[in-house]
């Protein structure tokens, strides 16, 4: 008995440096910004103090065309760029897979997008996109000036050109990841289905699909994540423009918080952010937790 | 290594010295700090700074250098200020945030320091920026404006003297790419602002304002944008502007893109600061010197030129220990003597009416006699203390409206001001 309560006081203390860690860094911060969004504040009148005013910044942001709109565009975003970046890093994780000579320079190209910082990223992407000097029009049209298209102009093209950013950018990550997953499967598989006579379409279809599916649905679930957050892409390239047809939610956050100094308010939007993640990874991880339990009988 | 040393100690000693000796011989000594951001020209604030320390030796100037960002320079004031921080004395303010700083206590009112004769002395755009409530909080630095750059080669070309009305602008454009656009397909007619973020709400108040249009009320407790005037100065734009003379590449544009077709030859009319006519007529970055005039952006049959306002103002802590002597160093940095100092050495427009009259200002920047009757149509941006909130759900309103060419601005416009309103409310019922 002694020697588990001490073994129990012991197990407390060594893991009181990290309680202390996430307590301070993670769970305070985010209880003060909820008490921060059950109030009135704004920097710019002082004087109307800071009343405490219940869940009335979240009943203000349910009716806030703005922020609907703002979480419509975030949906539609990631939605499109995660489809993409899933089904881009699974050709990228098949063909780096494979073994050809080069392939170790081939791998290490492939992350070269992911590693350079985002911001840099996206100023090359708005290079790319602008309308005089810009990759994009110099390739579709060459020297036909009068043709050239102002991608970021476009509420739609804008809203791709990010997208398509995001995808150059993230998905070799899922690629990494799904090839994390490929080289679990023994080649004895593949060999066995061989000398069955399945064709190479058979064998992804009924040995690398079902596989792989944890590692697809862990790249699933970061790219998720982390699309929800985008922030720096929408900031460098559009600033959420033209028409707030680039305004992601975490955009409208940052610009709420402190271009407008409505504290309470956009204090209730990175609630509203954190809940819905929350919510996401939630469904993800039961998800991926019962396929994993599913495999374990085989 | 005690060479090593004694070079260390030397670099750290050489800017302290000045202060302490000077500290220690005075009895009633001052240190000022003045919080203000990066210059582009930091050798002549220096000397400037040095001049005012020679003729009030019991002052020293200590400067804290702040981003040049303007939104940034704003957090790091709003924070000292909401600190009651009293180791800040003198700041400088953006046109736009007087009415916040005043409605939070945080700038000193200066209406007994700041005579309304002596206040008479200064543009006036400049005065009324630095005015919440009947009373004044600034001292304007300088000023800024919007302006109509155009090209003198290609108007007297096709034999027209520079617009007088946006309609006359779209004629003159429209003769001009018919007939350049067949050899130089890159050339449009107008170059702007219109991205969404600040520089769209400068660029539409112009466009709103020659309309005879308003954004707010007079009183500033309503906003207005679905009054005729402000919703057809709106369509202008869309249709003539956005759609054909600027082309929809027009609202990826800040001030450096818009700037950067000017110079390159690839526009005819553009709008901007006067910052821009040092760059337009220097070679390095410009294919176009000699080739710019300078004059009143157009205003509509019904309206008169409007100019937004921009430039710095400078104000003095609630917080400092100090007023009587920032009062003076404002007094001295404002002077007629060191506006023609600023104006000869660095071309910084004087916002003192006098100096648009003196021969060696002219003769050093030619283009102020052009410029001063813009000067006199500045308007400064609608003053509220929420002012970033009012300027962000603009820049919504103005950009969706351009860039959706399907919305109807009406609709659009009477959704804005209920939004408007909502804010404008708030800031009613708070105590004045």
């Amino acid at each position: 008995m002694t020697r588990n309560s001490q073994e129990s006081t012991t197990g407390w203390m060594m893991t009181i440096p990290a309680l202390a860690v996430v307590g301070t860094f993670s769970l305070y911060p985010a209880l003060d910004s909820f008490l921060l969004s059950l109030h009135r504040i704004y920097l710019g009148l002082p004087t109307i103090g800071q009343p405490y005013i219940g869940l009335q910044n979240y009943t203000m942001l349910m009716q806030d065309p703005v922020a609907q709109q703002a979480f419509l565009v975030t949906f539609g975003f990631v939605l499109l760029s995660t489809t993409l970046e899933v089904l881009l890093g699974l050709s990228i994780a098949l063909v780096i897979h494979e073994t050809f000579s080069g392939r170790g320079w081939v791998r290490a190209a492939i992350l070269i997008p992911w590693a350079i910082p985002t911001v840099v990223a996206s100023q090359m992407w708005r290079f790319i996109f602008n309308d005089q000097y810009g990759l994009a029009n110099l390739l579709l049209f060459g020297d036909q000036v009068s043709n050239y298209v102002p991608w970021l102009a476009s509420p739609t093209w804008a809203f791709l050109a990010i997208v398509a950013a995001d995808v150059w950018k993230t998905a070799s990550f899922a690629g990494l990841l799904i090839l994390a997953g490929l080289q679990v499967i023994p080649d004895e598989l593949y060999d066995a289905a061989r000398l069955d006579g399945a064709t190479a379409w058979q064998r992804f279809r009924h040995i690398t699909l079902p596989l792989i599916k944890p590692a697809l649905l862990i790249a699933l679930l970061f790219r998720t994540i982390d699309a929800f957050r985008v922030f720096d892409l929408v900031f460098v390239m559009t600033q959420g423009g033209p028409g707030d047809a680039t305004q992601v939610i975490q955009f409208y956050g940052y610009k709420t918080l402190f271009t407008e100094g409505q504290m309470g308010y956009g204090a209730s939007i990175s609630i509203a952010v954190f809940l819905t993640l929350l919510l996401l990874s939630v469904l993800y991880v039961r998800t991926i937790g019962t396929t994993l339990f599913q495999r374990e009988p085989a | 290594m005690i060479k090593n040393f004694t070079i260390v100690f030397c670099i750290f000693c050489v800017p302290i010295i000045p202060i302490s000796t000077s500290s220690a011989s005075e009895t009633a000594h001052t240190v000022l700090r003045f919080v203000t951001w990066k210059a582009d020209n930091p050798k002549i604030w220096d000397a400037a700074i040095a001049r005012f320390e020679t003729a009030y030796p019991s002052i020293t100037i200590e400067r804290e250098i702040a981003p040049h960002s303007s939104t940034a320079y704003h957090d790091l004031l709003t924070q000292k200020l909401k600190s009651h921080d009293t180791a800040m004395d003198v700041f400088f303010m953006d046109v736009v945030w007087p009415a916040e700083f005043a409605m939070a206590g945080w700038v000193l009112p200066l209406d007994d320091r700041f005579s309304v004769s002596e206040q008479k002395k200064f543009l006036s755009a400049t005065i009324q920026a630095g005015t919440y409530r009947h009373r004044i909080y600034s001292v304007p630095s300088r000023i800024d404006s919007g302006m109509l750059y155009y090209r003198k080669d290609l108007l007297q070309k096709y034999g027209f003297d520079p617009p007088q009305t946006w309609g006359a602008l779209v004629i003159q454009a429209d003769t001009i790419l018919k007939g350049e656009q067949p050899t130089h397909p890159a050339l449009r007619g107008y170059s702007g602002q219109f991205k969404q973020y600040e520089g769209l709400v400068c660029n539409m108040l112009e466009f709103v304002g020659s309309h005879n249009g308003l954004f707010l009320s007079k009183d500033g407790t309503r906003s207005t944008l679905t009054s005729p005037d402000a919703i057809q100065a709106l369509t202008f734009v869309r249709k003539h502007i956005i759609q054909r003379l600027a082309t929809p590449a027009g609202l990826t544009h800040q001030e450096p893109e818009s700037l950067a077709i000017f110079v390159q030859g690839h526009a005819v009319f553009h709008r901007n600061w006067p910052y821009a006519w040092k760059m337009a007529n220097n070679a390095r970055y410009s294919k176009i010197v000699g080739n710019v005039g300078v004059t009143l952006l157009p205003h509509f049959p019904n309206g008169q030129s409007v100019a937004t306002l921009g430039g710095w103002l400078y104000g003095i802590s609630a917080y400092s220990n100090h007023p009587q002597e920032a009062w003076t160093f404002i007094r001295f940095m404002t002077s007629p003597q060191m506006q023609k100092y600023f104006a000869l050495q660095a071309s910084l427009a004087p916002s003192r009416t006098a100096l648009y009259s003196d021969t060696e200002i002219l003769t050093a920047n030619p283009q102020f006699q052009d410029l001063f009757p813009v000067f006199q149509t500045a308007r400064p941006r609608p003053q509220t203390p929420i002012y970033p909130i009012v300027s962000n759900i603009l820049q919504r309103y103005f950009s969706r409206v351009l860039a959706f060419p399907h919305i109807d601005p009406f609709q659009e416009a009477s959704i804005t001001d209920h939004q408007i309103n909502h804010y404008l409310e708030l800031v009613q019922s708070t105590p004045q």
